[in-house]
């Protein structure tokens, strides 16, 4: 190799890891969701309006607000979650790879298969680490060797090297940030399209949370990921797409309700967003 | 909100906004000193620069703080960014004083030739007057006003031909000549003086719009 000869770098790569993809490359993507005109209202409240937005395959795309903003209430629609809560209404429409998710035909506990969700706390079962990661396919009854789908969802989930000498030991031995990620490989081995995360890193420490971070970059390759936080720069770090969501009163001040305010992509939303809103949040100036 | 936050980002805006009016000062000496040839004025200025430096460093610094501690985003990243590019044009300007001053001292024993002289005097308010239109453009976010510094610029290019084939004409005055080819030099320090204004500008339009486009292309 001469002097002046650069070294064989993929750019494309390390472009992507260090910017998130730019709008134009995610929207060449297959859309998984298509949002329009969503609603969701609680005993006839509403608590998000009017949200329109495509998620689309292998991307990263976040949900960001102040509290109140609906950004739960709407990552809760993308696996009808809401169906489960007393006196919810969701009006609107949710495609799901083109097929309306809230159609009678849809078998809620399939798209719940489909659609993983990983929620703020940890919450894996009090039972081994193996049965907490084995409960889906068995219950399922998915076919194939069990040992194995436990050990390639706990690979996939980066906790397979931690736990391969003891995963007949309980899971409620493990560290926050690992019971984390034993939720991801617990959603991974259903075989999900889609993994949904409510805050997952708001209550691990900083090691911890890179490792989750370091985690969906790895998982979009094969997965679509959809994520709500309250950390504004994990949005930065982890998404190719974000969303803003605000607050907005009634004039007479009876009632408040989520609106997406500017949803474009995450390199876009925190350099030069078009909303002052967005803005206004993003430089900690509200909120 | 993040009441302190935007106290650190009025207090770099106006370290950078002083070492810019220090560093007019610079260029108004090295005008009187080539105007005078006055060779202990020159020493002032070449001493003076320490203060430019000391608060581009200070700058500097603080930015690196302030990128560390508040991890700035959008307009107020757009900010910083701007402040850490014009403080280093600023300082750059103030080393051209320095260079300016010393070629005034190094040719003090040799006749001057007014032309060139004044030539040179005009180049320097000229210049002196787009660093002030960079940072009053800069300080209101006016893009109009730094797109207009590419005006000014071409008269200081103009100025900085004029001195070149002036000095062409002392080829057969060898003292001449070697008088004519530092003020060339000096001429050359004006001319990066008034390039680095229009960098200035720049940062400006940037700072407005969040894109990046040189008002000219140097390959013209």
């Amino acid at each position: 190799m001469t002097q002046m000869e650069a070294p064989r770098i993929d750019s494309s790569r390390i472009a992507e890891v260090s910017r998130g993809l730019d709008r134009s490359e995610v929207e060449r993507r297959e859309k998984v969701f298509t949002v329009s005109g969503l609603g969701v209202s609680y005993h006839g409240k509403p608590a998000l309006e009017g949200v329109t937005l495509d998620v689309h395959k292998n991307t990263v795309t976040a949900f960001i607000g102040p509290s109140g903003c609906g950004k739960s209430t709407f990552i809760r629609c993308f696996n009808r979650m809401n169906d489960l809560i007393p006196g919810a209404k969701v009006s609107g429409t949710v495609l799901y790879h083109g097929e309306d998710l809230y159609s009678r035909d849809v078998d809620a506990v399939e798209i719940r298969r489909l659609i993983g969700m990983v929620f703020q706390k940890p919450n894996p079962f009090p039972k081994s680490i193996y049965d907490n990661v084995a409960f889906g396919p068995r219950v399922l009854g998915m076919q194939g060797s069990l040992e194995d789908r436990v050990e390639q969802a706990l690979r996939r989930a980066a906790l397979w090297d931690e736990v391969k000498d003891r995963l007949k030991d309980g899971a409620l031995g493990l560290s926050g940030g690992q019971q984390q990620r034993l939720c991801i490989a617990r959603a991974l081995a259903v075989e999900p399209d889609v993994i949904l995360m409510d805050e997952p890193a708001s209550a691990l420490d900083p090691i911890s949370t890179t490792r989750i971070e370091d985690l969906m970059h790895e998982l979009k390759r094969d997965y679509t990921i959809v994520i709500v936080t309250h950390n504004m720069q994990q949005a930065a770090r982890v998404a190719d797409m974000t969303a803003f969501f605000s607050v907005v009163v009634d004039e007479d001040g009876s009632g408040r309700r989520g609106i997406l305010v500017e949803y474009d992509a995450t390199t876009k939303i925190f350099t030069t967003p078009s909303d002052k809103r967005t803005e206004d949040y993003v430089t900690g100036r509200f909120g | 909100m993040r009441v302190e936050f935007q106290q650190e980002l009025d207090a770099l805006e106006a370290g950078f906004q002083e070492a810019g009016e220090i560093v007019v000062r610079s260029i108004r000496g090295v005008i009187d000193a080539l105007r005078t040839q006055d060779v202990e004025l020159c020493d002032e200025v070449i001493a003076f620069d320490d203060e430019v430096d000391d608060r581009y460093h200070a700058l500097e610094k603080q930015i690196e703080l302030v990128l560390a501690r508040q991890t700035p985003v959008a307009g107020d990243l757009r900010l910083v960014l701007a402040l850490l590019h014009s403080g280093l044009h600023v300082e750059r300007m103030g080393d051209q004083c320095v260079t300016i001053a010393k070629l005034t001292k190094l040719s003090s024993h040799l006749d001057t030739r007014q032309t060139v002289v004044e030539g040179l005097v005009d180049m320097g308010e000229r210049c002196a007057e787009m660093v002030k239109v960079s940072l009053t453009a800069f300080a209101n976010r006016d893009i109009d006003q730094a797109r207009g510094l590419h005006g000014l610029d071409d008269l200081v290019d103009r100025a900085n031909r004029q001195v070149f084939k002036e000095v062409l004409g002392y080829v057969n005055d060898a003292e001449a000549l070697e008088w004519g080819m530092r003020q060339i030099t000096v001429a050359r320090c004006f001319e990066r003086i008034g390039d680095n204004a229009v960098d200035i500008g720049e940062q400006t339009a940037f700072l407005v719009t969040g894109e990046f486009a040189e008002f000219t292309d140097a390959s013209h």
